[in-house]
């Protein structure tokens, strides 16, 4: 948008807005109050509510203010008795159909419609007739619907399309019989409920939280997400001690994220309060024994004495200690501090699926952020899958190119479904990303790389060629599939397109909500496999804050039982838990203060919605307490704040951060990563072609898109408390009856073999 | 369907329906490709080709949504939000015959009302049913263009036109 | 049923009552296609659309604007294809013109479009024909065959290097398509919800490029245009709209029919009670709503004796306006109120529930109609259902809303003794 600013005036007043602005934002910029329910920003125009209508100078009609473009010297009214009487009749319209029993609709007290009718009260209901009934149903096991409160402004039908790209929800029928659906009326997409969110009255709702409370009930806190690493805000509601729900509803929040959440976000929670919570710490005083309940201080006691007899028989670099990539900052830098001061070992690693420390000793460049990303002209993706790993991500990359006419490269093994917004998808051979960093980053190695890559060299000279003719900002992504010297390659590509006045971003897509917390708070000394695989060999004692992944306890299952001693904070038993000789009750994102770090560079806050369930800690607090036990006082008390405070004294890129400055969601804090600069690439690019090398000439490519929540829907600890997303993980069968929850009419079978989820 | 013109780019994924996929004969086949070389863009057929599943399986079935929205590349909600929002498209069975009165106000002011009458009550069913044997459906539909010579009705695609009472039921006797 | 013309040589009509007038063979020995040859030989774009400009040819599909205008503002250096899109989406009550132009004289259409291709640089054009005709999709199908098979659509036209194609497409009942940005949406495969404008179409229409929409009669007058010259065209009628006018007439006149009458034709009493027979079955003249369903409704007493001349001025001056030009005639015996009921329930079946007002709107008011004939009338209803429509007039995304407002506030300002007849009870 330009810069150049033009006068309007509103209701008398003069105005310098930027030319281009849209009228209704200016307006409502300068605090003239205009109602609009189908106007949402960032999504197509509709221009159908009518609510919006002001009158212009010069103009015939009164006209909707989200569809003028302020130019210089118009004349604006927003408040007149005619554009009262319009107004108040399209109200009145949509309510003549519409049921007025707030009480009863779930929406009731937070609905746009109820709240627009409230404030301007004094309204005489003229609607004798018989309002048109439709049915209440389920759409699906996550979202009910109430067609009958449906006003129709199609905000959930274009988020479906434009945010998520999946166009499962539309308006079918014509005129008042409009309703919005889905043909055969079962909706079979991603369940990210973001409908639910952008819906004004009570159409789409919860579907797992319907008839619990009511939105003035519950407590609102503002929080980061805990799954995955795009950091999400969004307001936990919770009822004394009870978590009841997941929104991002910008009227309470307003990150990076808007309204948008995903479907492990918004209905990932109830594993908070489920009953399989571990409520006391739990001690197995001999091998093969049981777990027995035990007092805080007993186990606490219990565990000193353990580790401390173990390090008095092997030495201190006997023990190994392993923080889950899903605790906070505050958390994995005690447990770096228990390690490194308290048992004096360099045995301490981070357990996530994969690392991206390669990346960020080597990075040339900032970080982009997820608005970065929806303003880049040309997007790069080499690997990853974040429609299903960070949803957000892959909204920003769909919305950059639909709304912002940006540029995808995609370099999949996978035609992903993001393909579909592809200017360019290079469809590579499984396992051959490597090479295509390769040759993005070495053109000499382009006949090499289109050989392992299975594609044409001229694909990839086109990639290079768009990269290097974009105007404005180019942001690189990669998943996991980079091998370390890849990422150092990417880490550098800042230097290797260069030029003037425009900005190369990276951003990497690890999977965790505080992978790169975990690195930054420096839990990495050595890899998560050296220190499994030292296990029960050098390492005679492991400390786990977290279960390990399914993948890495399948390979060190053996090692972990002969182990002299292992000590577990976890939330459920698991199959780690299985070999703990101490378990110890950790409380769960909902229940704590602290940071997560997420795959901008964000700090932000994690808020305690609920106290600990039953006698549960903070992951932090139990080490801290272990460590005191063991003669060492960290002296944070009982505050996560002073932990941060620490951490902002001892880690350069969190310096001067401190809880108060980290308060606002809509200003999200950077932390300040070093950048590396520019260097020799030579032993990098020799390792990644001498990979390449290796690879087959005729590997296979995945011909098939996969379908929707193929990751998503994979069952985890956390998501497997949800009962509904077990019918997801079922293939969300069609209930015979829409009208009452598909939960009351399927039963699953337990023993189904399902893939468990890697995250 | 979003306000905004948008890259109407075909699905890269393939459609799935548990009831599976209508097919057609080499000949139907040769027309749709007819239809679909009209246009720059696929999606612009979907009404034609709607007509042509209709015709040849009397309604818009399951099979035959799924059958569109594969050969136009499209979801299968793309297929439904249109598929409603015409009143000639049928989702759910027809008639033989369709029997369409125009109610509108020409008509109307010339006794369509007596048209419907008598067709409802030669047929032994409601406006907006169908005869239990399929053969009949009739319906009361808005102005057909046949204002100067109403009453009139449509029966499948055929106009039958200065329709009187004697008339409409020979039309409807004289149905094969 | 009548088809011709009165008060002027027939000229959109001069050929519909020969033998096997849809013929390309017919229409070439009749004058067809000299036009077109016109156009390739001697003039270029420029000149077209200058000749429509000065023929004062106003659109007929209803909103009458200039189509020399709406040709202008094409842009001409956009690199875009161009696209010239017939509308015979004829849907309004009251109107068969169009039906019986495609019926009898297919090859005047296909002429026409091609002259609005050529002044247009359009390569790809299409027929948006109501589904509901599907007879005269073949009746044009068959005529653009043979128009192809002579050379006279299709690549190098008339051996010259214009090229250009004209395909038919269908609708499938919906009555908003009839407004030309839902045609597109209709036309683009899309539900067929009306778009914003601006865009114009002539500016971003279908797939986003310069399209130009057009009604059948407004297309086939072309032709003419071309052959007699603008100026010459335009003398037919009157100075602000040139030519002559389709009308067709329905309801309880004794001859109903398509009546082609030059632009201000004088007057509206004479062609009623004259040319078109009079009202049947000697009954007295009640009301007339003269431009399809879509217009004030007009009492027996603004026409009789009032000299109401037929053009879009002097409609306008009697109460009302052309719109489509088809007139539906009631007499004495008509109820107002019922008359009125049966075309708002036939905008709350065409609406197409993009907006609220119209959508709203149509249906609420419908809900009062139904209520008042079940003999549930209240005193108040009569201003409720015009504050209603007063509510929806203008406020609406497209002109639906209007067309749905004015039949019910004319009916009611105009035939109040109906109302309160049934409002009383």
């Amino acid at each position: 948008m330009s810069t150049e600013l033009i006068k309007v005036t509103i209701n008398s007043e003069d105005f310098q807005v930027t030319k281009g602005a849209r009228l209704i934002d200016v307006c409502r910029d300068h605090h003239f109050d205009i109602p609009s329910f189908c106007y949402y920003a960032d999504l197509a125009l509709q221009a159908s509510c009518r609510m919006c209508l002001v009158r212009i100078e010069k103009m015939p009609k009164l006209q909707t203010s989200c569809t003028i473009i302020c130019t210089d010297g118009m004349v604006v009214t927003t408040q007149s008795e005619e554009i009262e009487k319009a107004q108040r009749s399209m109200l009145e319209f949509l309510l003549a159909n519409h049921p007025l029993d707030c009480p009863v609709c779930d929406r009731g007290g937070e609905c746009e419609l109820q709240e627009l009718t409230f404030d301007w009260g004094n309204l005489e209901e003229r609607f004798v007739e018989q309002k048109n009934a439709r049915a209440e149903k389920y759409l699906s096991p996550m979202v009910a619907n109430d067609p009958q409160r449906c006003i129709l402004c199609k905000r959930c039908t274009r988020v479906c399309d434009e945010w998520m790209g999946e166009d499962a929800i539309e308006a079918g029928n014509r005129g008042s019989n409009t309703v919005i659906g889905t043909y055969g009326g079962w909706l079979n997409c991603s369940q990210c409920g973001n409908c639910i969110e952008v819906c004004p009255t009570g159409t789409l709702l919860d579907g797992t939280y319907r008839h619990q409370a009511r939105p003035w009930e519950l407590t609102q806190t503002v929080s980061t997400c805990t799954y995955c690493s795009d950091g999400c805000q969004m307001s936990l509601g919770s009822r004394g001690d009870e978590l009841m729900r997941i929104v991002a509803r910008d009227r309470y929040v307003n990150g990076l994220n808007g309204e948008f959440l995903c479907i492990k976000g918004r209905f990932g929670h109830p594993f908070v309060n489920h009953e399989q919570r571990i409520r006391t710490p739990l001690i197995r005083y001999k091998k093969g024994g049981k777990l027995i309940p035990a007092t805080w201080d007993e186990a606490i006691r219990f565990t000193a004495q353990k580790l401390d007899a173990v390090v008095a028989a092997h030495g201190s670099t006997s023990l190994g200690v392993v923080g889950s990539a899903r605790l906070t900052n505050e958390a994995l830098y005690c447990l770096r501090k228990f390690a490194t001061e308290v048992v004096e070992t360099e045995n301490y690693a981070i357990a996530d699926a994969f690392c991206v420390k390669p990346f960020f000793d080597s990075l040339g460049g900032p970080l982009a952020t997820h608005h970065d990303i929806r303003h880049a002209k040309t997007i790069v993706l080499i690997g990853g899958e974040p429609e299903e790993l960070q949803p957000l991500t892959a909204k920003q990359i769909r919305q950059a190119v639909r709304n912002g006419g940006a540029k995808l490269i995609l370099i999949n093994s996978v035609p992903i479904r993001l393909s579909e917004q592809a200017s360019q998808f290079i469809h590579v051979r499984r396992g051959s990303e490597n090479a295509a960093v390769l040759a993005l980053a070495d053109a000499a190695s382009d006949d090499l790389a289109a050989r392992k890559l299975g594609v044409e060299t001229s694909e990839l000279n086109s990639a290079r060629q768009t990269i290097a003719e974009t105007q404005g900002d180019v942001v690189i992504m990669f998943g996991g599939e980079l091998s370390s010297a890849a990422q150092a390659v990417v880490a550098q590509m800042p230097y290797t397109f260069a030029v003037e006045g425009r900005r190369i971003c990276l951003h990497p897509l690890p999977l965790f909500s505080n992978s790169i917390g975990a690195l930054d708070m420096d839990m990495h000394s050595k890899t998560l496999t050296d220190v499994l695989e030292a296990a029960s060999g050098s390492i005679r004692a492991l400390y786990l804050a977290g279960s390990l992944l399914p993948e890495h306890l399948q390979k060190s299952a053996e090692a972990l039982s002969k182990l002299d001693f292992l000590v577990v904070q976890e939330l459920f038993e698991t199959e780690t838990t299985a070999f703990a000789d101490v378990v110890l009750p950790a409380a769960s994102f909902a229940e704590i203060d602290g940071t997560y770090t997420n795959n901008d560079g964000f700090v932000q806050r994690v808020r305690k919605s609920i106290e600990p369930v039953s006698q549960s800690k903070p992951d932090w607090l139990i080490v801290s307490q272990l460590a005191k036990e063991l003669g060492v006082d960290f002296g944070f008390e009982m505050s996560a704040s002073a932990v941060f405070r620490e951490i902002a004294e001892r880690i350069p890129a969190y310096a001067d951060l401190r809880y108060p400055a980290l308060k606002d969601e809509s200003q999200p804090v950077q932390v300040k990563h070093a950048v590396a600069a520019k260097r020799d690439l030579t032993n990098e690019l020799d390792e990644v072609r001498r990979a390449v090398e290796g690879l087959s000439d005729d590997g296979d490519k995945v011909g098939e898109t996969p379908p929707v929540g193929h990751e998503l829907f994979k069952l985890g600890t956390l998501t497997d408390k949800v009962p509904q997303f077990h019918l997801l993980a079922a293939g969300n069968p069609k209930p015979e009856s829409f009208a009452i929850s598909p939960l009351y009419q399927i039963t699953i079978d337990e023993d189904l073999k399902r893939e468990p989820a890697a995250v | 369907m979003s306000q905004q013109p948008i890259n109407i780019q075909p699905l890269s994924q393939p459609v799935q329906m548990p009831e599976g996929i209508a097919s057609f004969s080499p000949e139907i086949e040769a027309e749709i490709d007819r239809h679909l070389a009209k246009y720059p863009v696929m999606r612009s057929a979907i009404l034609p080709l709607m007509f042509i599943v209709q015709r040849e399986r009397g309604y818009l079935d399951p099979p035959g949504v799924a059958y569109l929205a594969q050969r136009l590349k499209l979801r299968i909600t793309d297929i439904w939000e249109v598929a409603t929002f015409y009143s000639m498209i049928n989702l759910k069975p027809v008639g033989k015959y369709h029997i369409q009165v125009c109610k509108t106000l020409s008509c109307k002011l010339l006794g369509s009302d007596k048209i419907t009458q008598v067709c409802a009550e030669k047929l032994g069913i409601k406006v907006g049913e169908m005869s239990a044997d399929g053969r009949f459906s009739l319906s009361e539909v808005e102005c057909l263009g046949s204002c100067g010579t109403a009453p009139m009705f449509q029966v499948n695609f055929d106009y039958h036109e200065n329709l009187t009472v004697e008339k409409a039921e020979q039309i409807l006797d004289s149905l094969p | 049923m009548f088809i011709g013309a009165i008060g002027c040589e027939p000229l959109q009509l001069r050929r519909v009552h020969l033998e096997n007038s849809r013929s390309l063979d017919v229409y070439r020995r009749n004058g067809g296609y000299e036009a077109i040859k016109k156009v390739l030989d001697s003039m270029s774009p420029d000149d077209v659309i200058n000749e429509v400009k000065k023929s004062a040819l106003r659109g007929r599909g209803g909103a009458g604007f200039p189509t020399g205008m709406k040709w202008s503002f094409v842009p001409k250096d956009s690199p875009k294809e161009k696209y010239v899109v017939c509308n015979a989406d004829e849907s309004e009550p009251g109107t068969f013109k169009d039906r019986y132009l495609m019926e009898r004289d297919p090859h005047m259409l296909i002429e026409g479009m091609l002259i609005a291709a050529y002044a247009l640089n359009a390569k790809t054009n299409y027929i948006y024909t109501r589904g509901e005709y599907k007879y005269l999709i073949d009746i044009m199908d068959l005529a653009l065959d043979e128009a192809r098979a002579a050379g006279l659509l299709g690549e190098k036209i008339l051996g010259t290097d214009f090229s250009c194609e004209i395909y038919t497409h269908t609708g499938a009942g919906a009555y908003i398509c009839g407004e030309e940005t839902a045609l597109l949406s209709s036309l683009e495969g899309l539900r067929g919800h009306p778009r914003m404008k601006p865009p114009f179409p002539a500016v971003s229409g279908l797939y986003a490029s310069p399209t130009v929409v057009n009604n059948v009669e407004t297309l086939t007058a072309v032709p003419d245009i071309i052959k007699l010259g603008g100026e010459a065209y335009q003398r037919l009628g009157t100075e602000k709209s040139g030519g002559t006018k389709l009308w067709s007439v329905s309801g309880h006149v004794n001859q109903p029919g398509v009546y082609e009458l030059p632009m201000g034709y004088d007057d509206m009493e004479k062609f009623i009670m004259e040319d078109c027979g009079g009202i049947a079955n000697g009954k007295q003249l009640k009301a007339v709503i003269p431009g399809g369903s879509s217009v004030y409704i007009m009492r027996a007493d603004q026409i009789i004796g009032k000299d109401v001349r037929m053009d879009y001025e002097g409609l306008v001056a009697g109460g009302s306006s052309v719109g489509s030009g088809g007139f539906i005639v009631m007499d004495e015996t008509v109820d107002i109120f019922e008359s009125t009921k049966n075309l708002t329930e036939f905008y709350k079946h065409e609406s197409c529930g993009w907006c609220t007002p119209c959508r709203e709107g149509t249906d609420w008011l419908v809900k009062i109609f139904k209520r008042i004939d079940k003999g549930g009338g209240r005193p108040e209803d009569a201003q409720l259902l015009l504050d209603l429509c007063d509510n929806i007039e203008g406020k609406s995304f497209c002109p639906l809303g209007d067309a749905a407002a004015w039949p019910v506030q004319s009916a009611i300002k105009r035939f109040p003794e109906d109302f309160e007849k049934h409002m009383k009870n």
